[in-house]
């Protein structure tokens, strides 16, 4: 933890703060038992399972990394920015034009139905929730199809109705994307429960890492370097027997 | 700014304006405007077979930092045309720090057909090369798309010893951007052995399908197809109800270059 400090008090000084019911908030919806369905999504990582390629913490450790700087930083990290900030000027039309961006980006089938599905349930969730006019329309937006409703887009939306700071959005996002991986592989590798938690926890400082390196990118960033992952998460669609759907 | 510390040094600016039509039963190309190195061959004919084969031709040999080149491919309704690039292209390295950049952007209207075959880029060591390729085309008109990305001149051992390799690949169907393939290779600053990049392999290899008679193609049918060697890793997935995705991750360029062609034949023939 103790690299940790300084950053994120450096953080604090220079963004809007954090209120305790926005934190409250954020944990909620990172909460594991949020039902947006995140532990049936492996994003290609189950396909390096069955090969055998990630057997190990370390291996672990790995593909998550790659994971989060290859393809969310640049990718879905982006789009949350972007999408919080076009919600923060109303402007439906960029809006409109990040969904469609997040589907075309995610070339992977069961990436991108991942996407929209978990954005879905996300939706679902949130709406009674919240009131939010903003939130709402873009709903319907989703319900008329007009619009996939990919997560990402939707929740910088959502966390910009919210009133937390795009950081803090940004970085819950990632720590909850990983902690996702982490404890999907914790069930399909297998691995104990405690490699699982060093396992996350020697990830929180790259996390925190990235969501700084998203707030230095603009949409001319947007790039899957990770053509690995991609390549396993379009093999997944292939696999004879599979825990998750993506 | 740069030039004026080197004032001997004349960059290339390379255009390519290619617009084809049918006209009595074959599709010509009926305009064309071309700024050296670029340079198009005639159209060629395989028998009565309605589809133009043209070359496009870079007489400099490759790009060197600065240069550009302007590809723009025009298809009017019902026309066919097969391009083929005539040797791979070679990005020199970068001394002024200035990028390569290439721009191909591709119109295809109502029922047209374009097939662009797979050829190699090669990013030299120290080069700097940045592509955008824009197609835009109807639900009715048909791409097959296939490329190569090379680590470098392997033969001299040269690995991602360039600098920067930036490729942003955008298809719009109707107005509807369903593809944006984007990579931003920095090998300085990436280990490409990481499990999740290249992992083992070295070459790229992407073919894109779009066609309203893609349903026609079986997914798992064209899984089962793509083989699967110990050389190179592949697989296949949907962008839509009519577009198709193929990637290659390869160890090395002779045997990917094989079988990029032979899966572009095989889909070729079926659409």
């Amino acid at each position: 933890m103790k690299q940790l400090n300084d950053a994120s008090s450096n953080r604090s000084n220079t963004v809007d703060t954090l209120t305790n019911l926005s934190l409250l908030q954020l944990l909620q919806i990172h909460d594991s038992a949020f039902p947006i369905g995140s532990y049936t999504h492996s994003y290609g990582m189950e396909t390096y399972i069955q090969e055998d390629i990630i057997r190990t913490k370390e291996q672990l450790v790995e593909f998550c990394q790659v994971y989060l700087f290859h393809n969310v930083v640049y990718g879905d990290a982006i789009l949350i920015q972007e999408a919080f900030h076009a919600a923060k000027r109303r402007d439906v039309a960029h809006l409109i034009e990040l969904d469609q961006l997040c589907g075309a980006m995610k070339l992977a089938k069961e990436s991108r139905d991942a996407s929209v599905n978990v954005g879905k349930q996300f939706m679902r969730t949130v709406a009674p929730l919240m009131e939010s006019p903003f939130l709402l329309q873009w709903k319907e937006k989703i319900d008329h199809e007009e619009v996939k409703g990919h997560y990402a887009v939707l929740y910088g939306i959502y966390c910009e109705a919210l009133g937390v700071n795009v950081f803090h959005a940004i970085m819950t996002f990632m720590y909850a994307s990983i902690s996702g991986l982490v404890q999907n592989a914790v069930r399909a590798v297998p691995f104990g429960q405690n490699t699982g938690v060093q396992a996350l926890h020697e990830l929180l400082a790259p996390v925190e890492e990235a969501a700084e390196t998203v707030l230095t990118l603009t949409m001319d960033d947007l790039a899957n370097n990770a053509l690995g992952i991609e390549l396993a998460s379009m093999k997944h669609e292939f696999l004879f027997s599979r825990l998750f759907i993506s | 700014m740069k030039k004026m510390f080197n004032p001997s040094k004349v960059n290339h600016f390379g255009k390519l304006e290619m617009a084809f039509e049918p006209r009595r039963g074959y599709t010509r190309l009926v305009h064309v405007y071309q700024q050296p190195p670029l340079k198009a061959s005639r159209e060629l004919y395989e028998g009565n077979h309605p589809a133009a084969t043209v070359f496009i031709m870079e007489s400099s040999g490759g790009m060197v930092a600065g240069d550009r080149n302007e590809i723009t491919v025009t298809l009017a309704p019902d026309s066919q045309v097969k391009l083929k690039q005539q040797s791979a292209l070679k990005i020199y390295p970068s001394h002024n720090g200035e990028f390569c950049t290439q721009a191909i952007t591709v119109e295809l209207a109502e029922q047209a057909r374009l097939e662009w075959l797979p050829e190699v880029t090669i990013p030299f060591e120290r080069a700097k090369f940045q592509v955008h390729t824009t197609i835009r085309m109807k639900e009715s008109s048909t791409l097959i798309w296939g490329e190569i990305v090379a680590p470098g001149r392997e033969m001299r051992g040269e690995i991602f010893d360039y600098q920067t390799f930036q490729s942003k690949y955008k298809i719009y169907v109707e107005d509807t951007l369903i593809a944006y393939d984007s990579l931003q290779f920095k090998p300085q600053e990436m280990n490409f052995a990481e499990i999740g990049l290249l992992e083992k392999a070295r070459y790229i290899g992407s073919l894109w399908i779009v066609s309203p008679s893609v349903n026609k193609l079986p997914i798992r049918d064209l899984q089962d197809q793509i083989q699967q060697e110990k050389s190179f890793q592949a697989s296949v997935t949907k962008l839509t109800d009519q577009a198709i995705h193929c990637r290659w991750l390869a160890k090395e360029q002779r045997t990917l270059h094989k079988e990029i062609n032979r899966m572009f034949e095989y889909i070729a023939a079926l659409l």
